[in-house]
Parts: structure tokens; sequence; C-alpha cells
């Protein structure tokens, strides 16, 4: 689930995302303007006490590589991979920058934002917008620091001056020693800084019409059609390394990948046309600059990331050692440790389960809960259930959806039966029926639940948590749960001009809810 | 219009054979010689100069165990230019092949390099519990290889693990290498009526890793449709 984050927000990352190998992509982009995008590795007293930290266009990744820059993809201007928990101690904070190189001020740039993505899947943005700034050349996007555990921030605040006054602000003394490489692009507005091997892609991302500049390329493009590839004017992107060599042990997240040795690996494309340069493009990033002049009609890409396999599959991170019972491996699996709280069993939907390790029983659960429940179902609703007992891990997920731990701690709550994918077999349920002419399917069934456990709900989608008033409706179809001290009626609503339109089938049944302020219902944004 | 609401939306210069756009898409870089063979219907874009062929003569062998041979679910693609490909929604993730094996379920396959070695797999001793059978696509070779899953993949290091079960409908895609055998997780009793759920699942140990999908939906969705505009 995306959060989305507000200038000033901050939240802990471990409410965001459990994995501490994460993706942050910034997007930004203003017409006619460059921008460099960098990360400060600050120490407690938010100095740069030590330069390997600052991961610009001239420093890619800091010793020990837990900052990564990756360089412009999935429609990001500027990404890094960061490694939280190898950042030394001695980091304390890990700011995000964009800096405009070149002419302008921030209040001409375009709506971008920062976002941190794990597991493949974007858990955080904080959008901003040009207005809100004014003529300052650089802004402090967003910070990573400690305090009980990492926390992230939306800051957001313009800055005068650019990479050099900001590099100054943070770095003091330190800025003097660093002065020779950084300060460069600032300085030197129009040609690109003289470091060819090094340089971030040219293109100022993706804004700007991807335009394949026919009018330019004719000289040496032979296909007349071959249309962006050709985009890159200067060199072919610095292929992208996600992956650091072999992380030491200790990051569960990125094993060392055993299969496949990380040394460079040859281009798997295909023999690409103008067969000259095979070996050059086999060598690593810099060197495969060289080929000079011609090839650049069509290019050969760029190697691919070295690695092979596990490389490309390490972004889904792998099973990671969660804490508690109930985690989500990500968005749409949720792993029970039946090992936690003495083994007790969980009820789960049939055929829920994608994989389990360990010594677990499924049993498919008859007699009493299966007359409570599939007695008062329609079959299609909830099917019937399972008792996963054992000592093991099991992954349950269904069809894709967004699977959502709901922990009761003696309250109480509704959920649409076909919402309901697991629970603890501690928690006491029973089924609520909703009659109402109108209804699909006649009747509406939820699963009440109440007392001290977890009951696991599924979405499609990014759910909306609505607090009841006195004039709450929700669609039938859409709900998913309610607190079970609000009151449900079936409300119709009296349209005069029903048949105004053809095909009016539209929404003249909602639910209703009624109770005591703190109550709540959930809508999905998906109507069955 | 507001460029600014489509503008972040737009493909960055590729940068490798295959990237993601996005995390449902594919973007494939074509190249005159760098054929590609993709599923049928998952074409969703292409700039260039990009051909298809449908139902290649050459592919009909290896898949005719596969299907009853009448049509290979499969295109070639050639030409140069950038190919767009996705399956209806579901996530996608490029993989390189360097020098290397995968096991890919025929379902999750959305397209490879045409120079990888590739057959069509029985997975074996599934047919005597599902009644379909499990196909697979064995790929091996230096190329890349696009594999769709339903929901964000999760990879198992069965190394460090140790054995799994999963649920064949779950499964994406696995290194091979790895020790598989089948095993049946419900008691007899538990079968009757509607004992369908957990009834067998497939058992991974050694050293490799295997790919499962957050959702039981096995469905092939292309070549459905495809079925459906021929019908």
């Amino acid at each position: 689930m995306v959060r989305h984050f507000q200038r000033g927000q901050k939240a802990r990352l471990g409410d965001l995302t459990l994995g501490t190998d994460l993706y942050v992509g910034v997007s930004i982009s203003g017409p006619g303007m460059t921008f460099d995008i960098s990360c400060f590795g600050l120490d407690a007293d938010e100095r740069l006490s030590d330069d390997r930290y600052f991961i610009f266009y001239n420093q890619h990744a800091s010793p020990e590589e837990s900052l990564q820059l990756l360089g412009p993809q999935a429609g990001d201007t500027e990404s890094f991979r960061i490694t939280l928990d190898r950042v030394p101690q001695a980091i304390d904070r890990l700011s995000f920058t964009a800096t405009i190189d070149g002419d302008g001020t921030m209040a001409q740039a375009a709506p971008g934002y920062l976002r941190i993505v794990a597991g493949g899947e974007e858990v955080a943005r904080y959008a901003f917008d040009g207005s809100e700034f004014s003529t300052e050349r650089a802004v402090m996007l967003g910070d990573f620091y400690r305090k009980d555990g990492w926390r992230f921030a939306a800051v957001g605040q313009g800055f005068d001056g650019g990479l050099e006054a900001l590099l100054t602000h943070f770095g003091g003394e330190v800025a003097e020693e660093e002065a020779p490489p950084a300060p460069e692009p600032p300085a030197v507005p129009a040609p690109a800084p003289a470091v060819p091997g090094f340089a971030p892609p040219p293109g100022p991302g993706p804004v700007p019409a991807p335009a394949p500049a026919p009018p330019a390329a004719p000289v040496a493009q032979p296909a007349p059609s071959a249309p962006p590839p050709a985009a890159p004017p200067s060199q072919p992107a610095p292929p992208v390394q996600p992956t650091p060599p072999p992380a030491p042990v200790a990051a569960p997240v990125a094993a060392p990948a055993p299969v496949a040795p990380p040394q460079p690996v040859p281009a798997p494309v295909a023999p690409p046309v103008p067969a000259p340069v095979p070996p050059p493009a086999a060598v690593p990033p810099q060197a495969a600059a060289p080929p000079p002049g011609p090839p650049m009609a069509a290019e050969p890409l760029p190697a691919p990331p070295a690695g092979g396999v596990r490389t490309a599959l390490d972004a889904f991170g792998t099973l990671g050692e969660a804490a508690g019972r109930w985690s989500l491996q990500n968005p749409q699996l949720v792993r029970v440790d039946l090992a936690a709280d003495e083994g007790r069993p969980i009820m789960a939907r049939l055929g829920s389960m994608v994989l389990y390790q360990g010594d677990v029983d499924f049993a498919y659960k008859g007699g009493g809960i299966k007359r409570r429940i599939v007695s008062g179902m329609t079959g299609e609703g909830f099917g019937s259930l399972m008792r996963v007992s054992g000592t093991g891990q099991v992954y349950l997920a269904e069809e894709a959806t967004r699977l959502h731990p709901v922990e009761l701690q003696g309250d109480a709550l509704c959920v649409a039966s076909q919402h309901v994918l697991a629970f603890d077999e501690t928690l006491e349920h029973e089924v609520r029926r909703i009659d109402g002419h109108g209804i699909p399917g006649g009747s509406l069934y939820a699963l009440q639940f109440h007392g001290h456990g977890t009951v696991v709900v599924t979405t499609h989608g990014e759910p909306l948590v609505l607090p009841v008033t006195p004039m709450t409706f929700t669609d039938a179809n859409a709900t998913i749960a309610w607190s079970a001290a609000a009151q449900v009626l079936v409300a119709h609503q009296v349209r005069l001009r029903r048949h105004a339109y053809p095909g009016d089938s539209g929404e003249t049944t909602q639910l209703q809810f009624r109770g005591a302020p703190g109550n709540f219902v959930i809508v999905q944004p998906y109507e069955i | 219009m507001d460029q600014h609401m489509v503008s972040g939306h737009a493909p960055t210069p590729p940068a490798a054979r295959m990237e993601n756009h996005g995390p449902t898409m594919a973007k494939i870089a074509m190249r005159t010689g760098a054929d590609l063979l993709a599923r049928t219907g998952s074409m969703v874009a292409y700039e260039g100069f990009v051909q298809y062929e449908s139902n290649p003569a050459a592919l009909r062998s290896v898949a005719s165990q596969w299907l009853s041979g009448e049509s290979v679910p499969l295109m070639r693609c050639h030409g140069d230019g950038i190919l767009y490909l996705a399956d209806y929604g579901a996530h996608v993730v490029c993989v390189p092949l360097n020098d290397e094996n995968l096991s890919v379920n025929a379902t999750n396959v959305l397209a490879f390099d045409a120079q990888l070695e590739w057959g069509v797999q029985r997975v074996k001793g599934m047919a005597k519990f599902t009644g379909q059978g499990l196909f697979n696509f064995g790929l091996s070779g230096t190329g890349w290889v696009a594999v769709t899953s339903r929901g964000v993949p999760v990879v198992i290091d069965c190394a460090r693990a140790g054995e799994i079960f999963v649920d064949p409908d779950a499964l994406v895609a696995w290194s091979t290498g790895l020790e598989m055998k089948g095993k049946r997780s419900f008691k007899a009793s538990s079968l009757i009526g509607r004992g369908s759920g957990e009834a067998y699942q497939l058992a991974f140990s050694g050293e490799g890793f295997v790919v499962v999908q957050p959702s039981e939906d096995s469905t092939e969705r292309l070549t459905e449709q495809q079925h459906q505009q021929q019908a």
C-alpha cells in the first residue's frame, strides 16, 4: 500500500515495510532544467563528517555499498538502493536532495516525487510541486534518520544556493576538501562535466518526450525507423548494477548469490548488428564508453546487470525472519508462524496456502464450524475453511489481493465473509446476515469476530477507512468490514427519475452505517 | 492538456535488453538478429519496425507434446524498435540468464530471447494428481526471460530455508537442479466432499531458489482471449 506523505510528515520505516533493502526513486523535472540528485550520509550532528557518504553523480556508492546510486530507471529521474541494516552506526541520517544544475529556480519545477519501494512494491511517496518553492536552487526532499530504528521524514525544504552551498551547509570544513570534485557542475552549467565515465545519463529523466532526435541521427543511423534506442546521445547509459558483490552474510535480504558469481557478465544480448564491438561490451561500465564514433548508430545495448538470475530476483527479497505470529511478507502475502504462541492453530480459507515450511498439518474443517458457517453461507462467498496446525510457517494469499492483518484486542469486527482470509482459532466468530431487498444475492453475510487474536482481511486495491457519521453510506459490494458496534441498515434511495436513462441498474441500494463516534467502515475500490 | 499528469509515465531510454516499465509491463529493446519469442497476444505497444510471426512452424514440433499441436501460444518477434508486453496486469520480472537454467510454469512465461535453449517439460508426477498436469518451459543459456507473476512474487532460497512445500498453482519458476517431489497433505478422509484445497504440494529441497506468486490463479488469460477471438 502506498502511503502518501505531506511535507513535514514523519513515519517509522518499520510501519511502512519490514524490508531494509530499499529502493528510493526521485522524480523531478522542469522545463529546460537539469537536476542533480544526491544523498548525504550525515552524522548525529547533521554534518557530513565522512565525505565517502556523499552519494552523487561522481561517487556512486559508499565504501560498503549500503548506499548506491542506480541512475534513472522506471520513470524516476534518479534512483538509489539503500541497504539500511548495513549503513554504519556513525551515519545517523540520510538526506536526499535535488539541486538545479544550470539556470532556473525551484519554483519552475514540475510536480515530482520521492518514493520508497520495498520488495518491488511502492510503500511510500512524497509528492511535491514547484509551487511550494520560490527562488531556491536546491531542495532537501526527504530524510531517513535513526530514532528507535529508522524513520522517514518528508522534508520538502528549499535551500538557497546550489549543490556547493548545500555541501557547505552540511559539511563545514569538509566541504573544503570536497571542493575539487563537487562544485564542478554548478560552475560549468552548459557543457557536461568532463567526467564521461560517470556522468549521469544525459537525458534529464523521463519527462521530455524521449525524442529520437531524428534530425541529428540520420548521419549514422541505418534503420530510420529505429526509434528511441538511439536516444542516449553520448554513450550507452552506464549499465546499472543494482546488486553489489555478495553482501556479507549479515544481510538476509540480499543473500549472496551462490548460483552466479558476481563477475561481469558478457552481454547476453544477442549479437548486435554492428558486430565490431562485442568484446568491449562485455567489459564493465566505464570501459564500455570508449568505442569511438560510428557505433552510435545502432549501439549495442549496455550489458545487463552482472549476476544473472539471482540478481534480478533479489529485488523481491527472500523469505525473511519476520517478527511475530502474523506478518506481511509483501502486501499480498501473509506469513503465519504457527510455532509462535504455543502453536495455536489458525483457520484459513480452503486453498489459500501458497507455500509452507516445516511441519504443518491441514485439516478440512467439517463439523461444528462447518455447520455454523457453511450452513448460513451461500456457496459463493465463503467456501469452507481449513484448520492449519503444527509448528512451521505458512504463507497465505488470495488472488493477489492486498492483505491486512487486523489484531483484535477484546474488540469486535465484522468482516464480509468473502473477505476473510484467515484468523486465529481463538477468536470467537459468528455469522451475521444482513438481508435487504436489492442486495446482490439477496443478503450479505458477515463474520463477526471478537476476542483476542488476528484476522486477515483481503481487499482489492487500497482500502478506505471511513468514520461512521450520521450519514455514512456504502455500496454493499465494496464493503469489506466494519466495527461491530456500528448498526447496519439497508437504505433505498428513491429516485424520481429512475428510468430517465437506460440501464439504470445503478446505485439504488446502499448500506447505511450508524453508530457512536469511533466506529468505522472499510471500503475497497472494487465492486465485485 | 496538463502534460504533468502523464509525463511521469513516459518511457526511459532502454538500458538493457529487457526492463520493466512500471511493475506490470516489460520493455524490450529489439534488434535485428536478436529475435524474441513472446506469448501470443501479449504485445501492448511497440515503436519502430517490429514484425510478428505467430505460430511459427519451427516451434510447432517442440510444443506439440504440450498442446495437441494445433497452435503454439508463442509468436516470434523480430525487427528493430522497442516492444512493450504485458499480461492482464500481472507483475513482470525480467530475469537475465547467465549460462543458467530456469524452469518456468508455462502460463508464467511472457517472453524470452530466441537464442536460449528451451523445451516444454512435463513436471514429473503432477498429472497423476491434478488431472491436467503441469507444464513448464525449461530455459537455459545466456539471455533474458520475462516472467509474469500474479501479485508481488517472493523468492525462496532453498539452501537457506530448507525443504519447502509449494502449492502448484502458485508456483512461478524454479532453478533446475532442485530436488522436487510431490506431497499429499490431506488425509484421505478429508478429501471426501469438497476436499479440493491443499491436497497436493510440490516439495523442493537442495541448492537453488523457487519463485512463488501470492495467488493460486493459474488461469491462462492470453491464450483464452485468443481462443475467444477465433471462435
